[in-house]
């Protein structure tokens, strides 16, 4: 089993708040603040597993979810498909461009792969408001029938969908699979003097991450009901990697806490309005400084150890009883 | 024909301004700078606010926002690039934030309509039957001289030599007694100051707005892959062959397609010379 | 008996430094072979190219166990057989002790299969670092590090062993061990062993024959007791002089 019976609990208690807050304070505008957060959730996660283990960071992890979304936008209004098959085309679709940027620059140090991914994801809002009569330019796509019709429904599907792909990455990344990540993070050569092809790992993980951010964009797409070039942002890519570091690199499950306190953050900033941006920015410039090990998952670690302490105080005395 | 020799020429010059000065700082400080952008941003609207708001002649409002950002990218170097220095992606997010909030700053004091940067020369030439605006014939020149003064600079004067030896061998460097981190700093400013400058030149003709840093950010990774990163004759020589090349494009097929140019040339060149064409550091 | 690696032709020019010059030499099976030489004569660099690392000027020839490996990337050379030690420690940073021996052995096909886990603590406790598997490499003191080191370089179940210098940096009684360590591994595991060191003492010990290099060539070859000897490589650790050739006889003996 990949993970302590302890960290079960934990994800069991998380899941089962997440599923009971809707139904504790009746508020669609709440649903609507928790599905964003799951899906936030889901881009934090995916981006972890790549860049957080790998090292290898991402500027433009945008690119798969505006992909995804996209996709999911023809498939629906253009070829008129249930928008159920935009899931998986969406998956299909992000891999194959995880593949046309990670081939060429992954094989290389450094920060090309990054500004690579940056890159990608400006060129891709350029393109869609150049092929304006095909894509709606700045309106985008509109008229995205939804995949579930009720608002909580579909919100439950969401977090389903969150508990699952984090459950994967996390057993992923507890795999031979992901010790071979993290070596790769620790030193490259010395993995290539150990037989492993790195290259390919560095890309495997980056078509998994992009496949699942992909998929997300897709449920976001059949959310919003529409896809603007918007989706491209910067922002967006920062955003996700300001949650990440929120919630602990390298973690998997520390960014989805990220995730949730960010969105939450951001709507608690509502009134700030323009200065939303501004704020989310120096903030991330002060996590860079003085908590790069984030705050979730280093805080998870102290309560399970604390947990885990007040265990053994209490099993002690029974044991002096047994021998004694 | 002789159209697309002048434009592409402009072009090539603001790019060569860009580049150099993000190609000199990787070069020397293994940094790469993500707010570069920010300084052809801030030169542009430092100039419009002089002229506008504070009524400065233009050519004192030029060199006073160069210098200002020139002294900001200093700045910038000291608080927030030096102490990430260990880690060149911490550096990348580091600047990128940093990008980020210039350029979240400039939204909330200008707003998102594009300002207005007066130009040097207002009239329109005619060469050899050409059209051409007067500001564009400027940028050339000057892009031309700036240039040309620093490579001059790299190659006959003290500071040169000791930017060339950062360049080459850092720990050599500072075994012979070289100050690094004064050169660091040295080397920011004129590599803010250049861009600061491309934004006040490439400003009566390129749409000044807050999120202006992002596209030149592009264009100038596009140009140092191309040309080898830390190599100067190689920005150059890529600044040239993209400017061209977009201005080719823009005119035979249509100006929405420019941008995809450098993506594609980029693209092309990493997989197939990933160390550029003069690249002394390759990217392995 | 066939080779198990043979080299012909080895030459590397970086720009106009022609730093490894014609090259070449052959492992028989079951070797403990020494390579001497004086900073900068070129032998790590023999090493990158053997191990894929740097690519060899045309001509070259390099094979090993029947193959040809001139142009593999370097995990594949490492997935046929060879591992390799580098001169300064590269653990996997961030990984516990046992995480890094166990991905030691992810690389290979032969090393794949069964328990890994337990294999790599067989082999923590074969190198001498036995209780310390739950430590972070970060933390364990240099001599450990080496260790560590080989026990990831084992962990492939490679058939030739390549390490770089790996007593730099260790006390005389650090070095003692890992020797014996080394002549352990080679008897139990059948290894052949390339060794480059400095310490001449240790060394000679260890090595059935010497390949002495010095500027990217070739100086001379045979047994430990006659190259320290050999005025050509007396002059390139010392400089001419006649009585150096005891000086080196006595720092062997």
């Amino acid at each position: 089993m990949f993970a302590k019976p302890v960290d079960l609990a934990g994800a069991a208690v998380f899941v089962a708040l997440m599923a009971a807050l809707p139904l504790l304070f009746p508020s669609n505008y709440l649903i609507g603040v928790l599905t964003v957060s799951v899906l936030y959730g889901i881009w934090a996660v995916t981006w972890d597993f790549m860049s957080g283990l790998t090292g290898r960071e991402n500027f433009g992890h945008a690119l798969f979810i505006g992909v995804g979304a996209y996709t999911a936008g023809f498939m629906n209004t253009t070829f008129g498909l249930n928008g159920w098959w935009s899931l998986p085309a969406s998956m299909v679709v992000a891999i194959v461009f995880a593949l046309l940027i990670g081939v060429p620059t992954l094989r290389l140090k450094g920060p090309y792969f990054a500004l690579a991914m940056l890159s990608g994801s400006v060129i891709m809002q350029r393109l869609m408001l150049i092929f304006w009569e095909q894509t709606g330019g700045e309106e985008g796509l509109n008229g995205l029938t939804p995949l579930i019709r009720s608002q909580i429904g579909f919100y439950y599907f969401a977090l389903a969908a969150l508990a699952g792909i984090t459950a994967l990455l996390l057993a992923l990344s507890r795999s031979h699979f992901g010790l071979i990540l993290r070596a790769i993070r620790g030193d490259e050569a010395t993995c290539q003097a150990a037989g492993i092809n790195v290259t390919f790992y560095k890309i495997a993980s980056l078509a998994i991450s992009g496949a699942f951010a992909g998929a997300g964009g897709a449920m976001y797409a059949h959310y919003q009901l529409q896809v603007s070039p918007q989706l491209f942002a910067v922002v967006t890519s920062i955003t996700i990697i300001t949650m990440v570091y929120v919630g602990g690199m390298a973690s998997i499950y520390g960014p989805v806490g990220g995730a949730i306190l960010l969105v939450l953050l951001t709507e608690l900033l509502r009134n700030f309005g323009e200065w939303r941006l501004m704020i989310y920015s120096c903030a991330l410039i002060l996590i860079l400084f003085f908590l790069p090990g984030g705050l979730v998952a280093p805080a998870w670690r102290r309560l399970r150890a604390a947990l885990a302490e007040r265990r053994t105080a209490r099993s002690v005395p029974a044991s002096r009883e047994r021998s004694a | 024909m002789l159209e697309i020799l002048i434009v592409g020429a402009v072009s090539s010059a603001i790019y060569a301004m860009l580049a150099v000065g993000f190609t000199l700082i990787f070069g020397v400080a293994r940094v790469l700078n993500l707010a570069h952008g920010s300084f052809y941003a801030l030169g542009a609207y430092g100039t419009y606010v002089l002229t506008s708001h504070l009524k400065l002649p233009l050519l004192a409002a030029a060199l006073l926002s160069v210098a200002i950002v020139a002294a900001f990218g200093v700045l910038i170097e000291r608080v927030f690039i030096r102490p990430m220095r260990k880690s060149q992606l911490a550096v990348l997010m580091i600047t990128l934030a940093v990008a980020l909030v210039v350029e979240q700053a400039l939204f909330l004091t200008f707003g998102s309509e594009y300002r207005n940067v007066p130009a040097f020369i207002d009239a329109k030439f005619t060469i050899g039957g050409v059209n051409i605006a007067g500001a564009r014939l400027l940028a050339l020149g000057v892009g031309v001289v700036v240039i040309g003064a620093l490579w001059l600079f790299i190659q006959r004067t003290r500071y040169g030599s000791a930017i060339l030896a950062i360049s080459q061998d850092p720990q050599a460097a500072q075994y012979m007694g070289i100050p690094s981190d004064r050169i660091f700093s040295v080397v920011m400013a004129l590599s803010a100051g250049l861009a600061a400058l491309a934004g006040i030149l490439a400003g009566p003709f390129l749409t000044v707005q807050p999120t202006m840093w992002l596209l030149p950010i592009v264009k100038a990774f596009a140009i140092v892959v191309v040309g080898g990163l830390g190599s100067i004759p190689g920005s150059i020589l890529a600044a040239l062959m993209l400017g061209y090349a977009e201005t080719i494009v823009g005119y035979t097929v249509s100006t929405s397609w420019t941008e995809i140019v450098s993506v594609l040339a980029t693209l092309l060149m990493l997989m197939l010379r990933p160390a550029g064409i003069f690249g002394r550091r390759a990217a392995f | 008996m066939t080779a198990l690696l043979e080299v012909a032709n080895l030459n590397k020019h970086f720009g106009g430094l022609h730093a490894v010059k014609n090259v070449s030499l052959s492992l028989a099976r079951g070797e403990v072979v020494g390579i001497l030489g004086p900073n900068g004569a070129g032998k790590t660099t023999v090493y990158n190219l053997l191990t894929g690392f740097i690519a060899p000027d045309p001509g070259a020839r390099i094979v090993f166990q029947g193959t040809n490996v001139v142009g593999l990337a370097p995990y594949r050379v490492a997935a046929l057989g060879i591992s390799r030690t580098f001169q300064l420690c590269r653990p996997f940073v961030g990984l516990s002790v046992l995480e890094n021996v166990v991905v030691g052995a992810l690389g290979s096909r032969a090393a794949a299969g069964g328990d890994l886990e337990a294999r790599a603590l067989g082999l923590l406790a074969q190198v001498g670092l036995a209780g310390k598997e739950g430590v972070p490499v970060d933390v364990l003191s240099y001599g450990d590090q080496r260790r560590l080191e080989i026990a990831r370089a084992l962990a492939a179940r490679p058939a030739l062993l390549l390490l770089d210098e790996p007593f730099a940096g260790l006390g005389s009684s650090e070095i003692a061990d890992l020797s014996a360590l080394i002549r352990r591994v080679h008897v139990d595991e059948g290894l052949t062993v390339v060794l480059i060191e400095h310490k001449l003492r240790e060394f000679m010990r260890l090595v059935d024959r010497v390949v002495a290099l010095d500027f990217g060539e070739v100086i001379a070859e045979g047994l430990p007791d006659d190259i320290v000897r050999n005025p050509a490589v007396i002059e390139a650790y010392i400089g001419r002089d006649e009585g150096a050739g005891s000086v080196m006889a006595s720092h062997a003996a």
